[in-house]
């Protein structure tokens, strides 16, 4: 939103350099984004007299002009008689006009602060010199028209700026008018230089029109033109008013002077009777409309007779942009009889417009609730300058001052009478609430310590109505226009504000010495990162939604994720079920890069519709880790084991035990469908038996479908389920020996279908004797070719904790741990 | 028309007992079909047209499950108990040095700590929720204009990407509430994932990390919390710092502010020519939030916060583009290895 400083200063006295005046509204009412110096735009256009206007020979359209600039113009070349040479090719040039003449050197005001601004010289054009350029409204940049040259009406001397005459002297303040979203009243420049006249502590000067809430219409010059207005239903409208002008002058144009207002804040003028009703919108933020009453007559069944009602079903309207609308039953609809001629607040229709035949208008001045306004905002997708405003809530009381005010500017701008007697339907009035606040209740909040009088003061700056309630309570009535305050707190804001919150002392709570608990979760995760961070891993964190195809080709389904109805691309149109999709979807495209051995890895939620809802009846999230790695080049040996390599180091580090066990085929998880069952595993934890999560290979379809290297493996794991197995750990340390060690490695050959972890196992099992300590790693594993069988080779260290083991000791410690294993799996040793 | 069926059909066989599936798609019948479209009426083309698509699609299908039905049967399992494959030696882990933390994570961490030492303890935000939560109990009454500024992601069932932590607020005022009852205050940080639905350039990501605030007493003010706040950045910073308040609207807190620092020394920043952060909004609670959270208001007073985490990291490292963290770019990642 625009605000013109100029128009402000018409309503309240600002004399304060404009940056100063930037930063108290920016401490006390809103942030200004930007800041645009008008003056500087229109330092050099001087208003000038045509005083000899010759077509130039040669030209069908080009006329040599004489200009007389008062002399004040300095280095331009001049003839005899003192006056400069411009030629010009609009069709209304003629001589005695008062134009706006750009000298050399000027930047077109149309393309002030434009990438290549355009700058003015003295030019010849066929031959004869052309100092600057006569200006069209638009190169002046205030409204579209460029077919003649602007001509100034007003009687101002030669030689004059252009921007002194029609004070444009100004700065625009743009407005971040997203925090006013509760002040219907700062959308209007009364309004706003009411705060400013708050905050910078001067006087208000109301127009008298507008402190008059019920304005005498007078006598209509013929009161006889009839026009009903009833609200239906007073849940949709506080008010609706209306009165009938007649005579209007659709030709007319409104004061040159209101148009540059209206073009500084971003309205374009169109005609006198558009412009009153943008006026005096952008002026009190009180939208209007006008209809054609005769059309409006018509529709109605002979007779003027408006409602406001709610749309009905398979309500249908033609509106004024052309578009034909269906109206829900939540939209409020302006009839004239049965017949819909207006969506309320929003557009009027097509059946109502004002046209170049229109003798009679209804002019409109109403409010209307927000919600429902902003329901049809959503739904028509309509976000006009007006019902951005109605959606604030504009205040009832306004609508009479502003109406009064469009009828007596209809007539001094456009020559209209008023034929009709005011219509005002009014239910919704309502008592302005009395507020009581305690001063001590004001103080406490804040953490200040304001005197009665400061308070009182500031509120009554802002026009609240005060009462105090001895000794130290204030009672506080808000103007009409401040709907927003209702409870203490809001004026408890209002006096923080005002007096500005930058001036109360930053203080600390007071608390005790209990000592805070990190988040246990928060640190365990952390520990996660840096573990896995070690492991040379990369953290990555990725979208939560995904695209539709990429769990397609995670082996996923579809209608197991939460879909974004709203998304902004189908990239994002899915919760993801699991985590690892996502970074599958990542290392193509570093693979691309040149990256070709790397992990990704991932800590976060993921959100499976199979989980349900919680208690809150919100999704059950699941918190997850998952790894990628990936070798472009391959080293030999399946990838399953680099996955695992990682895991392993993962689950030691933390000191968790687990075991790996096969997966079925089908299995229902999310997290196991992407893993290819044959080479993947469940992981458990040994201690509680839970599941922990799954590492593996990924099934041929996903490595096509992500266009994976051949050498890729992962594995995904529940964090939460980590962590429990994590919390019940308890230190597991095991005194030193003092006495040494002695080594011997066996060599089991074996089916190819016995595991390594059944000779681990029944090694491990045969280690009962507590005396000795018994360490079993792996040496080799070899499988000959073609071959049936493998060789699985261990080294078994022991220790005794009382004495230095003998060679016999040693023996057949490692003879009855082999026999054991031979047993159990049926292996040779060779 | 009974000829597609036919075809289809026989097609669909052939495909199921096939070696290399694909090449059925070749097949002339196929071929005679889709040239018959020409010798039709122009008014059946269409349907016929529609039904040889159909078969198309079906093919397809039947080709791909049976392409990956082969590429299946070959693939072999192994032992998922050993420490590495057959006939290859022990596996190596990636090198360390090559390793690296998410920015973003380091920086959640770095916050979380100096918040609880400060007093707070610290929760992690949802990241998908419903509307009583986002909305109903932080004062945003139904079609209320301030949910405009949040353009929030919904679900078909109408559950919504939080985009402010702030949807965590009721939460915590209901856990706290037995806390503060017996004398306590309420000292919570919520961080986490928040989501907007916007375009994304080098400045706005619709995916972002949050920190709320929230903090109720007997005698909480809003100096408090200016104070609170300052003392979280001249801790996180370690200097002191000038900080600047700009009114605003929240629905959920009354009055509402922005909360900006100067920039500090370590981000360039001079005393001498004063450069302003924006941090974070702020304000204390509105009643009508405590109130949804059975907390009397007229006993206790509260102050909330909620800023970016993003924000904090590019200034800290000078990060160009928003867009990086989410990009899972090796190249950016272990710039922070």
């Amino acid at each position: 939103m625009i605000i013109s400083l100029n128009w402000l200063k018409k309503f309240t006295d600002i004399d304060m350099p404009v940056d100063e005046l930037v930063k108290l509204i920016g401490a006390r009412l809103v942030e200004i984004e930007n800041v645009v110096d008008l003056g500087e735009k229109y330092k050099d256009a001087l208003i000038v007299k045509i005083v000899e206007a010759k077509k130039l020979e040669g030209s069908d359209h080009l006329n040599v002009t004489k200009i007389d600039d008062g002399g004040v113009s300095q280095n331009i070349e001049r003839d005899e008689n003192g006056h400069i040479q411009v030629v010009c090719g609009a069709p209304n040039v003629r001589a005695q006009q008062l134009v706006v003449w750009l000298p050399p050197n000027s930047v077109v005001p149309e393309t002030y602060g434009a990438d290549e601004p355009f700058l003015l010289g003295a030019r010849k054009l066929l031959g004869v010199t052309s100092n600057g350029m006569i200006a069209s409204a638009r190169e002046l940049d205030l409204y579209d028209e460029h077919e003649g040259i602007f001509e100034v009406e007003d009687d101002v001397r030669t030689g004059t700026t252009f921007a002194s005459v029609y004070e444009l002297d100004d700065f625009l303040l743009d407005i971040e008018n997203k925090s006013l979203t509760h002040r219907p009243d700062c959308f209007g420049i009364v309004g706003f230089a009411r705060e400013v006249a708050a905050i910078v502590g001067k006087p208000f000067h109301t127009p008298r029109w507008l402190a008059d809430l019920s304005p005498n219409f007078g006598n209509s010059e013929s009161g006889d033109v009839e026009i009903n207005v009833a609200i239906d239903d007073p849940e949709l409208s506080s008010r609706y008013m209306a009165v009938v002008m007649s005579e209007a002058d659709g030709n007319r144009k409104s004061p040159i002077i209101i148009q540059t207002y209206l073009a500084r804040v971003g309205v374009r003028p169109i005609s006198a009777v558009v412009d009153v009703t943008n006026y005096l919108m952008m002026l009190t933020g009180q939208p209007l409309h006008a209809f054609d009453y005769d059309k409006l007559v018509a529709v109605g069944g002979g007779k003027a007779d408006i409602h406001v009602r709610a749309g009905l079903e398979n309500e249908e309207l033609g509106l004024l942009d052309g578009k034909k609308i269906k109206i829900s039953n939540e939209d409020i609809v302006i009839s004239a009889g049965e017949t819909a001629v207006a969506l309320a607040g929003a557009m009027g229709g097509a059946n109502t417009e004002i046209d170049e035949n229109t003798k009679n208008i209804v002019i409109e001045s109403a409010t209307f609730n927000l919600y429902n306004l902003r329901a049809t905002q959503m739904r028509h997708g309509i976000f006009s300058e007006a019902i951005t405003r109605f959606t604030k809530g504009q205040p009832a009381d306004l609508t009479a001052p502003v109406l009064f005010e469009a009828s007596r500017l209809m007539n001094e701008w456009a020559g209209a009478k008023t034929v009709s007697k005011v219509a005002d339907a009014y239910p919704g009035k309502v008592e302005t609430p009395v507020i009581h606040v305690p001063q001590i209740q004001i103080n406490e909040t804040l953490g200040c310590s304001l005197d009665m009088l400061q308070i009182t003061d500031t509120l009554i700056n802002a026009e609240f109505e005060i009462d105090v309630e001895a000794p130290y309570r204030v009672l506080v009535k808000a103007p009409y226009w401040r709907a927003d305050v209702h409870i203490p707190e809001d004026v408890i804001e209002e006096v923080g504000r005002l007096n500005g919150f930058d001036n109360i002392t930053p203080t600390l709570p007071s608390r005790d010495f209990t000592a805070v608990e990190p988040n246990s979760f928060d640190v365990f995760r952390s520990l996660l990162r840096k573990i896995l961070v070690r492991a040379g891993a990369n953290e990555v964190l990725s979208y939560s939604f995904v695209h539709g195809n990429v769990l397609e080709k995670a082996g996923q389904e579809v209608n197991n994720s939460y879909k974004i109805v709203n998304s902004i691309s189908p990239d994002l149109q899915y919760y993801r079920q699991t985590l690892t999709p996502s970074l599958l979807d990542l290392v193509h495209p570093n693979v691309k890069q040149g990256f070709d051995n790397f992990a990704l890895f991932e800590i976060n939620k993921a959100h499976s519709k199979k989980d349900g809802l919680n208690d809150e009846k919100v999704p059950i999230e699941s918190e997850l880790v998952s790894l990628v790695v990936a070798n472009k080049n391959s080293q030999g040996g399946a990838p399953y084991y680099l996955a695992k390599k990682i895991l392993d180091y993962l689950c030691e580090s933390l000191g968790v035990k687990i075991r790996y066990e096969p997966i079925e085929k089908d299995s229902d998880d999310p997290i196991t469908k992407t893993f290819e069952y044959r080479r993947s595993a469940r992981l458990f934890d040994v201690q509680s038996g839970d599941i922990i999560g799954v590492v593996g290979e990924y099934k041929n379809s996903v490595i096509k479908g992500f266009k994976l290297p051949q050498s890729v493996a992962g594995f995904e794991l529940s964090s939460a389920i980590l962590f429990d197995v994590y919390k019940k750990l308890k230190p597991d340390y095991k005194p030193l020996s003092r006495y040494p060690s002695s080594e011997r490695d066996v060599c089991f050959q074996v089916n190819e279908n016995v595991t390594f972890s059944q000779i681990i196992n029944s090694a491990t099992n045969a280690l009962q004797q507590e005396k000795y300590i018994a360490v079993v790693t792996p040496i080799d594993i070899y499988e000959p070719v073609d071959g049936t069988t493998k060789n699985i080779t261990v080294r078994i260290k022991l220790t005794a904790t009382d004495h230095t083991l003998t060679g016999e000791e040693v023996n057949n410690y490692v003879d009855s741990i082999s026999n054991s294993v031979v047993i159990k799996t049926g292996a040779t040793i060779i | 028309m009974q000829n597609i069926d036919e075809i289809g059909k026989q097609l669909i066989t052939q495909i199921a007992g096939s070696d290399s599936p694909r090449d059925v798609l070749k097949a002339p019948e196929l071929k005679q079909l889709y040239g018959v479209i020409k010798t039709l009426p122009s008014g059946q083309r269409a349907v016929y047209g529609k039904r040889i698509n159909e078969l198309k699609i079906a093919l397809e299908s039947a080709v791909n499950a049976r392409e990956s039905e082969l590429e299946s049967a070959t693939v072999e399992s192994l032992d998922i108990t050993a420490p590495w494959d057959v006939n290859s030696g022990p596996q190596n882990l990636l090198l360390t040095e090559n390793g690296s933390q998410h920015p973003l994570t380091k920086e959640i961490e770095n916050v979380s700590d100096i918040f609880t030492r400060m007093g707070f303890e610290v929760i992690e935000s949802r990241q998908i929720d419903d509307d009583h939560h986002m909305f109903g109990t932080l004062n945003f009454p139904d079609n209320h204009p301030a949910r405009d500024g949040y353009d929030t992601f919904r679900t078909e069932e109408g559950f919504i990407a939080p985009a402010h932590t702030s949807t965590m607020q009721n939460r915590i005022l209901q856990d706290g509430k037995k806390k503060l009852e017996s004398g306590g205050q309420i000292g919570v940080v919520a961080i986490g994932r928040c989501f907007r639905n916007e375009d994304l350039d080098a400045t706005h990501e619709h995916t972002f990390h949050q920190c709320e605030g929230v903090f109720v007493s007997e005698t909480a003010t809003l100096g408090q919390m200016l104070g609170t706040l300052r003392s979280f950045f001249e801790a996180y910073y370690g200097q002191s710092l000038n900080i600047r308040t700009q009114p605003s609207y929240f629905p959920f807190v009354e009055p509402g502010l922005e909360f900006a620092i100067e920039k500090p020394a370590s981000l360039g920043g001079s005393s001498k020519d004063k450069e302003w952060l924006e941090m974070l909004g702020c304000g204390m609670i509105h009643p009508n939030v405590l109130i949804a959270a059975g907390i009397d208001p007229k006993k206790y007073r509260g102050f909330a916060w909620g800023g970016g985490i993003e924000r904090l990291v590019m200034l800290k490292y000078g990060i160009e583009d928003i867009r990086h963290f989410e990009s899972g770019k090796l190249q950016f990642l272990r710039e922070f290895a």
